[in-house]
């Protein structure tokens, strides 16, 4: 089987077809992953650009971990000691590195629809590894993949997403994914940092209370503030968004029932997750990083177009 | 030189020949005759059928980027561009570098235009460098020729000094043009907020951005009693504002784009940069107002809102973008494509009779005027390509698209402009 798509720009383009295709690949991509040699050779004559235009931890060292246990060859730029700190353009810095003869690029980028950009002007395959306030598709799949781990499946599933959904390319590509396959959405949060038209938009409820978002979802994807993308004053402060948004030991526990808890990272302790939440028993953060190494090895091998 | 426009329909509701097909002979730049057939010699006959004569269009709002971005555009090149549009007279934004705000800028731009075909008359700043903060000498540049008097692409966002700047005018009956849209809702939006933008994942700005300044300058208006024009109108609100303040008896006109009569935010789905406008694309129920307001009458006027800009600044990620596209030599032909039912009358309404008016430009086609005539055909077919754009640019979704409706030319200050690049 194959992807219906060349590139991985987001979920908004992906079939259900081609989101349940990732997600067993990345299953199979977890089993190699647990054995004592954690490597194999399908990406072997396959080199991939990791393009950063925007900091990243997680994200970069995934990727990077993904591609070198498909063995392919991996060339790293961050825009800081780049020529685009230069003010190069991104299409001449992508021309120059393709003729280098690069086959596959993994781009992150502060301003929404640069993948989609670069797609109509390069031939190479793209991975969006998250564009501005659009989409970051790799982590709606691992998220989706943790999710199916843990209940059996997304059908009928009540995902609740909090927080800063107004700067978060996190929940759309969330968004997109879970409505795709069944799932039930309620984004909360603070109206300030709720587009105004989501419902209309994405088919999901509106919810600014978060224990009562809390008490009706299966499982809560809390997202972090985007205090880097806010341009201007959203909230009063992080203190009273703790309060009033913030998830706490003692807020799960008075709702009566175990949820899931989950965020992509980093997480900001103290505002929108508590450390004794974070790290405490409901919490399968760090599944969700685990299995973002396998997810991104089913992207790469996929789009590198190789027959499952 | 002596021209026949044979059996030309007139199309000028101040004229006595309105509605009217009839020959037009011009001796030396002058209308000598206007009979229902003449028969004398002349140096070009110009016979099609279909032909209709307005008089020249004008368009009360287009970057002409000179000085300071010569390599997007210069007086001659936006000049060309307008005479092949149709246009024999341009207002040109005070944008450029430095800023029209005196009278030295204003005598340039006038000199520069002087001797080609399309005048290109400058709009004075409203405010010294456009900062929105003090008045520009916006006397001096009316006595030196400025038509009216806009901060442009930056409009003035203070209400206080909006205020003062609408009273000043007053002393020379000028008219003050903005741009509807207050920067302090949406400021980094990049396109319509709505169902779009959520699911493209772009910072949108609001209808309401556009709303409340309409609102606060139709109050300012009521108070000061003075004349205000508002361009690029983008939403259905907006209009049904503008309407009331035009019952009440204001001194308010209004133009709106031919992009915004063809385009809504729909089809922004592939981060299409050349979509990327100053008042943005919003939704089809807006561009269905828009559209009604324009046959209806509520709408003065089509402003092109042409704006230059290199390839650099367009080739690039959605966000840096800079917005605009060009418009001058495609706004008549987008406006028929979109709106086939306009009479030929109502055109020339929307593109010169309204302009003049509330510029204070008149004109009527009748015998012993200065002929300054706009000549299109409603049958013919408008396609701009690489070779027939005659911008500096090339920042327009429309090259390669067959439109309805052609202009043919445009006769100015004793010369006949006709246009080859319709290719029939």
């Amino acid at each position: 089987m194959k992807l219906s798509t060349k590139n991985l720009l987001g979920i908004k383009d992906l079939t259900p077809e081609d989101i349940q295709l990732i997600l067993s690949t990345a299953s199979q991509f977890k089993d190699v992953l647990q054995r004592p040699v954690k490597k194999v050779p399908s990406l072997r004559d396959v080199t991939i650009v990791n393009l950063f235009y925007e900091n990243s931890t997680r994200t970069r060292i995934s990727f990077e971990l993904a591609e070198k246990r498909l063995s392919a060859d991996t060339v790293n730029f961050t825009v800081s000691g780049s020529s685009a700190a230069k003010g190069e353009t991104l299409l001449d810095t992508v021309n120059n590195i393709l003729s280098m003869k690069v086959d596959m690029v993994v781009m992150r980028h502060s301003a929404s629809g640069a993948p989609h950009f670069l797609a109509k002007h390069i031939p190479a395959a793209i991975v969006n590894a998250g564009d501005g306030i659009n989409e970051h598709p790799t982590q709606a799949l691992l998220d989706a993949f943790s999710m199916t781990e843990k209940f059996g499946s997304l059908k009928g599933l009540k995902v609740a997403i909090i927080g800063d959904i107004m700067h978060s390319r996190v929940a759309l590509s969330n968004i997109y994914l879970l409505t795709k396959m069944g799932a039930d959405i309620t984004v909360a949060g603070p109206p300030t940092l709720i587009p105004k038209y989501i419902a209309e938009a994405l088919n999901v409820k509106v919810e600014y209370n978060v224990k009562k978002a809390l008490q009706w979802c299966d499982v809560a994807n809390v997202l972090r503030i985007q205090l880097e993308r806010q341009n201007q004053p959203l909230f009063s402060s992080l203190r009273e968004y703790n309060q009033a948004y913030g998830i706490s030991r003692q807020l799960l526990e008075s709702l009566g029932k175990d949820i899931v808890i989950m965020h992509p990272g980093p997480i900001n302790r103290g505002v929108e997750l508590d450390s004794d939440v974070a790290d405490g028993p409901f919490s399968i953060i760090l599944n969700q990083v685990e299995n973002g190494v396998a997810v991104r090895m089913a992207v790469l091998y996929l789009l590198a177009n190789r027959e499952n | 030189m002596k021209i026949l426009l044979r059996k030309v329909l007139i199309a000028d509701n101040t004229s006595s020949f309105n509605g009217l097909q009839k020959d037009i002979f011009l001796v030396n730049g002058t209308i000598a005759s206007i009979e229902d057939s003449l028969s004398t010699e002349a140096d070009i006959i110009i016979e099609e059928n279909g032909m209709v004569v307005s008089p020249g269009w004008i368009d009360p709002f287009a970057q002409l980027s000179d000085p300071g971005f010569e390599y997007r555009e210069t007086i001659a090149s936006g000049a060309a561009a307008a005479a092949a549009g149709g246009y024999t007279q341009v207002f040109a934004v005070p944008n450029t570098s430095p800023m029209v705000q005196s009278k030295t800028q204003v005598e340039y731009i006038l000199s520069a235009s002087r001797h080609l075909p399309t005048t290109v008359l400058p709009l004075g700043a409203v405010t010294k460098n456009i900062e929105g903060k003090d008045l520009a000498e916006m006397y001096d540049m009316h006595n030196s020729g400025a038509i009216a008097f806009s901060d442009g692409l930056q409009p003035v966002q203070t209400s206080g000094l909006l205020l003062k700047a609408l009273q000043y005018v007053k002393a020379f009956d000028g008219v003050v043009i903005q741009l509807p849209i207050d920067k302090s809702i949406g400021t980094h939006g990049l396109i319509n907020e709505g169902i779009v933008s959520t699911r493209l994942g772009l910072p949108g700005i609001p209808s309401i951005a556009e709303e409340i300044i309409i609102k606060r300058d139709i109050d300012l208006l009521r108070y000061t009693e003075s004349k205000l024009h508002i361009t690029g109108v983008s939403t259905a609100k907006g209009i049904e504002l503008i309407q009331k303040a035009k019952q009440e008896g204001l001194q308010i006109s209004s133009s709106v784009t031919p992009y915004h009569l063809y385009f809504c935010d729909e089809n922004i789905q592939q981060y299409d940069t050349n979509l990327k406008v100053p008042t943005p694309l919003r939704t089809k129920e807006d561009r269905q107002a828009l559209q009604n307001a324009v046959l209806n009458g509520v709408v003065d006027c089509i402003a092109s809102h042409h704006i230059p800009h290199d390839i650099d600044s367009k080739i690039c990620e959605f966000e840096y973008a800079k917005p605009g596209m060009l418009g001058l030599q495609t706004a008549f032909a987008v406006v028929h494509h979109v709106l086939p039912q306009l009479s030929p009358a109502q055109i020339a309404q929307l593109f010169s009779v309204s302009t003049r008016n509330i510029f204070n430009l008149p004109y009527t086609i009748k015998e012993g005027a200065a002929a300054e005539l706009t000549l299109f055909n409603l049958q013919k077919e408008t396609t701009l390509n690489k070779q027939n754009n005659k911008s500096k640019s090339v920042n327009s979704p429309f090259f390669n698209i067959s439109l309805k409706g052609a202009v043919r030319g445009i006769f100015s200050k004793g010369q006949l402009t006709l246009n080859e690049w319709n290719g029939n």
